[in-house]
């Protein structure tokens, strides 16, 4: 072997480290629950009639925390099981990447939230910022875990695109149960299509 | 004197699909029979083979259990493993090293 051949060699191993290292962990009972989560609170929220922006924020962002929740309660749970420590290095590079678009988008529901006056009524522009923000927030994490999770980023950005181009050329007026279908439809409808994918697709991969 | 690095190359660690396996299993805990295959785009036989072959030399440990009904093989690099991949990849800075001097 030469010093070619080692170096080479080398930088083999270093991909398949990095390619093997990626995170892993509970993807489609997360994505299940979340989407779970998001439409049952998107249907509370037009039986509801949640039309106040102050109630919108906190409605949604109650959501969130039930679904970031979750979440670590089942990677916790999928840890312990695996006998691999919570905080691993592969787990550390997705909180690291979606952190500045998350806390982006949460910074603008607080400002929303404090800035509104108490008769405001919550619109679709909200709910486009948060699916702007989360999915940025995914398409970094895509490059630390398999399977797709970029195009649901994009899924997310677009989506955005779309719904404002839509928003736009109806003139629609400031309109809450537009906001709740937004937010019940991408938070919610759109997680659970995903994780019932991701979760079709590994028992598909488990039988073969 | 030290012998020369390429002497002291493990060759069950220096083939290439094993090379890979190791590769994989050095960087996480364990990793499914399926999970290799389909990252290294193995067939099944041939990964067949290279897992009994380090199962063999006691750097892989293979699991079987089952995941509700089905069965479930995961393979792990043992602690004689883990110190040979670490030193096989001394060897090989070591190699690279030389040439630079």
């Amino acid at each position: 072997m030469n010093s070619s051949s080692a170096a080479e060699n080398l930088q083999v191993i270093r991909t398949l480290m990095e390619r093997a290292a990626l995170y892993r962990r509970a993807l489609a009972p997360i994505m299940l629950l979340a989407g779970g989560i998001g439409v049952l609170a998107g249907v509370v929220a037009l039986l509801l009639r949640v039309e106040n922006l102050h109630t919108f924020c906190a409605l949604w962002f109650g959501v969130a925390a039930v679904a970031v929740a979750g979440a670590f309660l089942l990677a916790r749970l999928q840890s312990l099981k695996d006998r691999e420590p919570l905080w691993s290095p592969p787990t550390r590079r997705v909180a690291q990447a979606m952190a500045p678009p998350l806390t982006i988008g949460f910074l603008s529901g607080v400002l929303a939230f404090t800035t509104a006056a108490n008769d405001d009524t919550a619109d679709v522009i909200l709910p486009l910022v948060w699916m702007l923000c989360y999915g940025c927030a995914l398409h970094a994490a895509g490059f630390f875990v398999p399977r797709g999770i970029r195009l649901l980023g994009w899924f997310f950005i677009l989506g955005a695109c779309g719904v404002f181009a839509v928003w736009l050329c109806s003139g629609r007026p400031r309109d809450a149960v537009t906001a709740n279908i937004v937010m019940g439809v991408f938070f919610g409808a759109v997680h659970l299509a995903y994780g019932a994918c991701l979760a079709w697709t590994e028992n598909r991969k488990v039988a073969a | 004197m030290n012998p020369e690095p390429i002497s002291q190359l493990d060759r069950v660690i220096h083939e290439k699909g094993r090379l890979a396996i190791m590769s994989l299993l050095a960087a996480t805990a364990k990793l499914s029979f399926t999970e290799l295959r389909d990252t290294l785009g193995m067939t099944d036989g041939n990964i067949t083979t290279h897992i009994r072959t380090l199962q063999e030399a006691g750097y892989v440990a293979v699991t079987k259990s089952f995941e509700g009904s089905r069965p479930l093989t995961t393979c792990a690099l043992t602690e004689p493993g883990r110190k040979a991949f670490a030193s096989y990849i001394n060897l090989l800075e070591q190699i690279v090293q030389r040439a630079r001097q």
